[in-house]
């Protein structure tokens, strides 16, 4: 995915949808970490408030799934450059 | 699979909407391959007990193996896609209509 071929009024334009993109794709990962922690970790409702059982289970559940996304951008990464092959 | 630096020239100083369109395309089917990829390996490698926060040695290499093995099957899929879109062009016929 390389920006050269593109001249500048449309580098411009890119930067800008990639940004909206971006912070689209951050909202639906915060959500959708809201409802994968809650499905998993939530299933005692004795009560309103969080135990502190569930509520370490989020934590945990939080922290796994940013820390799986982050090496699966890594991995994902060096396969699609390799992928894509060498730049000409 | 890039579909960037084709589409035509771009009037001087201007944009060129067809390119920009492609560029959005790919933009788009890349990300949604990797959505996908961290749903796909989060649902096999990683239990839901959540003992602690961070990853351990087994569930990385798990991930790891998990998106090497996808990008095989992506690729895998898509050769058999072309070979199948090239014979129905041949026969003149398609495996499914609308």
């Amino acid at each position: 995915m390389d920006f050269s071929q593109l001249n500048s009024a449309e580098q411009a334009q890119m930067t800008k949808i990639i940004e909206k993109k971006q912070m689209q794709d951050f909202l639906r990962l915060y959500s959708g970490l809201v409802e994968r922690c809650f499905n998993s970790c939530c299933n005692d409702f004795t009560s309103k408030a969080l135990s502190s059982k569930e509520e370490q289970c989020v934590m945990n559940c939080a922290d796994k799934f940013l820390k799986h996304s982050e090496r699966v951008g890594q991995r994902f990464a060096e396969l699609n450059a390799d992928a894509m092959g060498p730049k000409p | 699979m890039s579909f960037l630096g084709r589409g035509g020239p771009s009037p001087a100083g201007g944009v060129n909407h067809e390119r920009i369109e492609m560029a959005i395309n790919e933009i788009d089917m890349v990300s949604d391959v990797f959505n996908r990829i961290v749903s796909s390996c989060h649902a096999k490698c990683i239990s839901p007990r959540y003992a602690e926060g961070d990853l351990n040695k087994g569930e990385s290499v798990c991930i790891d193996r998990c998106v090497a093995k996808f990008f095989e099957v992506n690729k895998k899929v898509g050769e058999k896609m072309q070979s199948a879109g090239a014979s129905a062009q041949a026969t003149g016929s398609t495996s499914f209509s609308l």
